[in-house]
């Protein structure tokens, strides 16, 4: 994968001025954790980077994208419904593969879902909607991962296990999180971001909660 | 008070509805009303099954026509609605659900003459445009984001099985219910211009006085209905799909000619047919624009003002009656049969009744009207009414109504009153085959006259007409910030 | 399942073919009682199937117009009509003529009947004091329940019968006129005296309610009309065939269904008085 650059990135709601003029480098191999109040304007930096890579990118949004009325399983297999062609498409929705079971379901066993694979997402808890979504990325395999507080509905370890897998998945990555310990812990360089604009861009290694907390 | 633009525009429409009302016909001009009523209750209450031995027939036939008709139309609705972003389809479907069902099976009786497609094309195409319409609110008021998040490449059928269909398919389902029992209406009316339904042998009957007949076919037709969800269960709906098209009855075979002739020559206009030059056929514009064009659309807008204001009162004094703030279950029960019965029967046919009643004038239509309206809006703000928590303490009657109710549920009440505005509207003119001089009137009038130039103008003025309002309703549904909830039962 | 297959082939061929079967169709304009117009002309459609070489069918219709729309579609071949109804039809159906009539449709007449709350009384002279009333007439499309009074109205006023009358109806058929008069729905209105006479006879009527108050001069009306292409399709001759039989109808159960005591030859030329005065009051071209 090459280098991603943006350039004078902004946007705007009914006049007013919410994000950027900025500019970004995303190095292939490198996890940015997209840090900062809420209303800093993170979101919508991660969706304008969306637009930008859409063919190499899995994108987690923070209202998750899923199809309320399928399955877990359907909701995940649409992460690759690109490879394959429409009536394959059509004959796994009617009546799920072996082929994309035997590969979904240790993915859902590993975030701790596997017993929903039948269960309609609207069905779900907050906590299970949310790995569903991440599965999918999962599922998608793209060369770069984009996330909106994947893990927000997850409590300690469980948000450890999700942001864990994630990180062995992608080596490439923009996520946005709230928790600052879990940015510090599981990406390699964190970018603030304060009143549309980039505050801080710094290694991770190289911060502590303390580095960060103003930004709040 | 004043400065709120929800009682500006309520005080408004109230204000044009009286308006309307000193300048619109409404006396009872029947020597002896009450009697023919008695007389009609009294039929109903000894209804007479065995005499009519086309009924069960008839029965079937409605059934059939409907289940065809609204099938057609909900496919056609569904591929439109996909292509609804086209400026040239979306006008084209507010034409064709401008025009009351019984307009398209005067004009299909004209050239198809008494063959069951008739009556089929008859539903299925106003509820087709009706269908792209409401299919695609449905589907565009999907979250977008699954889409969104697709991978990029996806095919578009992929996509639109996937990402849009899965959510929207309740919707689409409860709101295609819906219109069936539409359809089993539309259908059982369309027997009044000749089709072989119910409506055939209530008019019939009803002409002659025959009120024992009447109420059989009236409480046949309650049981269809409130019965609906037990026989149409989803499960059966494919077979009864197979098998209506063969209980349509065989009618009389198609002549293609006719079609031909009906479009090359029946509806050019006469000055044109016959030579008579451009001079002609502007004398013959200007004399049917202001000798029945004009009369029919005033008539027409009285009639839907004053019917708009009395379905609103209707509404407000109808909701209390299923609303689980009033009453006792008892008298809930009650409610729910008042408001189904006004509901299920469809306005033309009360409005015939109530014409043969009472005489010529407004006052029928206006009651037919607001009845079947308000007993929908009723019931739908009832139900809304319904999810509202009051706290333990809350005021009892009727300080609970004003001061804890109305606020709540006004918003949604507007939303649906103009929403069904332009149905009124369409009603309103449709009622003029009854007799009341509104364009459905003069429409009749040319057809009976064999006239057909005059009647597909003057249809085409009615469909003007009412997406003019449709427009305004719009407009007036945004300036309020008024919205109807996806299901769309208002329609 | 084969057989369900047959009938859906047939049904499609039905629903995309012309199909020409080769039943000779008649209808009758609905003029009186809707419920009783099938077992009306049921026996008359059996009485042609027997004289006639060909299956009779008779379909009811809704309106004079269906009536005509049918008979110039050519769904049906042969309908009784009125005088109005027919002028339009012939003019419609080149060819077309008027094969026989009622004996009495040679001199008919319309009534004018009043509810007792109006005071009005007979009178050999047109009762210029209806002016005023509600008034109702029966079908739009109708000779005796429309034409007619309309323009015997037109005549003594000079002016048209919404200038007259309070309100002005149409019943749809003349029993019904006779119904919503005699309700007082209606204080005035104009009915075939045929079906006058007929539900009077029958005790349908509440003569003490209403009565009637003026009958028209007489005019040629009810016919039945064949079309041109009949012979084309159904036979040389069968024109012929069809005149002969109407005209030998002579049970009297049959004749009762119209009512008429006999059946007379009828040409279109009889009707000329009623084309020239449809076209007096404007409802032709």
């Amino acid at each position: 994968m090459d280098a991603v650059h943006l350039r004078n990135l902004s946007a705007a709601y009914g006049g007013q001025q919410v994000l950027g003029p900025l500019s970004l480098q995303i190095q292939p191999g490198e996890r940015i954790g997209l840090v900062g109040r809420s209303g800093a304007g993170k979101s919508t930096l991660l969706n304008l980077l969306y637009d930008q890579v859409r063919d190499r990118a899995a994108l987690v949004p923070q209202e998750q994208g899923l199809v309320q009325a399928l399955s877990v399983f359907h909701n995940v297999y649409m992460g690759r419904l690109n490879h394959y062609s429409a009536w394959y498409n059509l004959l796994n929705l009617l009546w799920p593969q072996r082929r994309e079971l035997a590969v979904i379901e240790p993915l859902l066993e590993r975030l701790g879902i596997g017993k929903k694979r039948r269960s309609p997402v609207a069905q779900l808890s907050g906590g299970q909607k949310q790995r569903t979504a991440v599965a999918r990325a999962l599922f998608q395999n793209a060369p770069m991962l984009l996330a909106d507080e994947p893990v927000s509905a997850l409590d300690g370890p469980l948000a450890h296990v999700v942001m864990g897998f994630m990180t062995e998945a992608y080596d490439t990555s923009v996520v946005a999180l709230h928790d600052i310990d879990l940015a510090l812990a599981y990406t390699t360089r964190i970018v603030g971001i304060q009143d549309g604009q980039i505050a801080l861009d710094a290694p991770s290694h190289t911060l502590s909660p303390a580095d960060i907390l103003p930004l709040y | 008070m004043l400065a709120s633009p929800t009682v500006r525009v309520t005080l408004i429409v109230t204000v044009v509805g009286i308006l309307c009302a000193f300048l619109g016909d409404l006396a009872i001009t029947t020597v002896n009303p009450w009697q023919d009523l008695k007389d009609l209750f009294l039929g109903v209450v000894t209804p007479d099954f065995f005499s009519i031995d086309q009924v069960g027939v008839a029965l079937l036939r409605t059934v059939a026509f409907a289940f065809v008709g609204v099938a057609l139309g909900s496919l056609a609705g569904f591929l439109l609605s996909l292509v609804f972003g086209s400026r040239v389809i979306r006008i084209g479907c507010a034409f064709v659900r401008a025009i009351h069902e019984l307009f398209w099976a005067l004009i299909f009786l004209q050239f198809f003459g008494f063959h069951p497609l008739t009556g089929v094309l008859a539903i299925a195409i106003p509820y087709a445009g009706i269908f792209a319409k409401v299919y695609s609110e449905i589907l565009e008021e999907n979250d977008p984001t699954p889409e969104r998040v697709l991978p990029e490449g996806t095919g578009r059928l992929a996509r639109f099985l996937y990402a849009r269909i899965p959510d929207a398919l309740p919707h689409l389902v409860t709101y295609t219910s819906y219109r069936l029992e539409c359809g089993l209406r539309s259908s059982a009316i369309l027997g009044f211009v000749g089709l072989p339904t119910l409506g055939f042998y209530l008019e019939s009957s009803f002409s002659q006085g025959y009120y024992s007949e009447v109420g059989a076919i009236l409480i046949l037709f309650y049981v269809l209905i409130a019965t609906l969800r037990h026989w149409a269960r989803p499960r059966l709906i494919p077979a009864y799909l197979v098998a209506a098209p063969f209980f349509l009855g065989d009618g009389l075979p198609i002549v293609w000619g006719n079609v031909s002739r009906f479009f090359t020559q029946d509806i050019v206009p006469a000055p044109i047919r016959d030579g008579d030059g451009l001079g002609a056929l502007g004398d013959w514009l200007t004399q049917l624009l202001l000798n029945e064009a004009l009369p029919g659309i005033w008539n027409t807008l009285l009639l839907t003002q004053i019917a708009l204001v009395c379905t609103g009162l209707v509404t407000l004094i109808a909701f209390p009656l299923i609303s689980r703030h009033f009453g006792n279950r008892v008298s809930r029960g009650g409610g729910h049969v008042l408001l189904v019965i006004a509901r299920s029967t469809p306005e033309y046919m009360l409005a015939y009744i109530l014409l043969q009643l009472w005489g010529p004038s407004m006052l029928p239509a206006v009651v037919a009207l607001a009845l079947h309206n308000g007993g929908i809006i009723g019931h739908l703000i009832g139900r809304r009414s319904n999810e509202i928590q009051l706290r333990p303490d809350a005021p009892s009657g009727f300080n609970r109504y004003s001061y804890e109710l109305i606020p709540r549920v006004y918003p949604p009440f507007l939303a649906f009153l103009f929403y069904r505005w332009e149905i009124i509207m369409r009603e309103t003119a449709i009622l003029g085959i009854l007799g009341i001089h509104t364009l459905g009137f003069y429409v009749d009038s040319a057809i009976q006259e064999i006239r057909f130039d005059r009647a597909i103008l003057l249809i085409l003025v009615t469909a003007l007409l009412n997406i003019a309002i449709d427009v305004t309703s719009r407009r007036v549904r945004r300036y309020l910030r008024l919205q109807t909830r996806v299901t769309c039962e208002g329609h | 399942m084969l057989k369900t297959f047959r009938r859906a082939f047939v049904l499609s061929l039905i629903l995309v073919m012309p199909a020409f079967a080769d039943t000779f169709v008649f209808t009758a304009i609905p003029d009186a009682d809707e419920t009783r117009l099938k077992e009306r002309f049921q026996s008359v459609a059996d009485y042609l199937d027997s004289k006639l070489d060909v299956d009779v069918r008779y379909i009811p219709v809704k309106s004079y117009a269906a009536a005509v729309s049918a008979f110039r579609n050519n769904q049906v071949q042969l309908a009784w009509f009125g005088g109005l109804s027919g002028v339009r039809a012939r003019a419609l159906v080149p060819g077309s003529e008027a094969i026989a009539q009622g004996k009495e449709d040679q001199a008919f007449e319309t009534y004018f009947i009043a509810h007792d709350s109006t005071g009005l009384k007979p009178s050999d002279d047109f009762p210029m004091d209806i002016k005023g009333n509600t008034f109702t007439f029966g079908s739009k499309g109708s000779t005796s329940g429309r034409l007619m009074p309309e323009y015997h109205i037109r005549e003594a006023f000079n002016a048209a019968p919404e200038e007259v009358f309070e309100r002005v109806g149409f019943s749809g058929n003349h029993s019904r006129t006779i119904r919503l008069v005699e309700a007082g729905t209606y204080q005035v209105g104009a009915v075939n005296f045929k079906v006058w006479e007929k539900e009077v006879a029958s005790g349908d009527v509440n003569t003490d309610d209403v009565q009637v108050i003026w009958k028209t001069p007489t005019y040629p009306d009810y016919q039945w009309t064949i079309r041109g292409d009949a012979d084309q399709r159904f036979g040389d001759g069968f024109t012929d065939r069809v005149r002969q039989a109407l005209l030998s109808m002579s049970d009297p159960a049959l004749l009762e269904k119209f009512p008429r005591s006999a059946f007379v030859p009828a040409s279109n030329a009889d009707y000329e008085p009623i084309r020239n005065t449809a076209e007096k009051i404007g409802i032709i071209d």
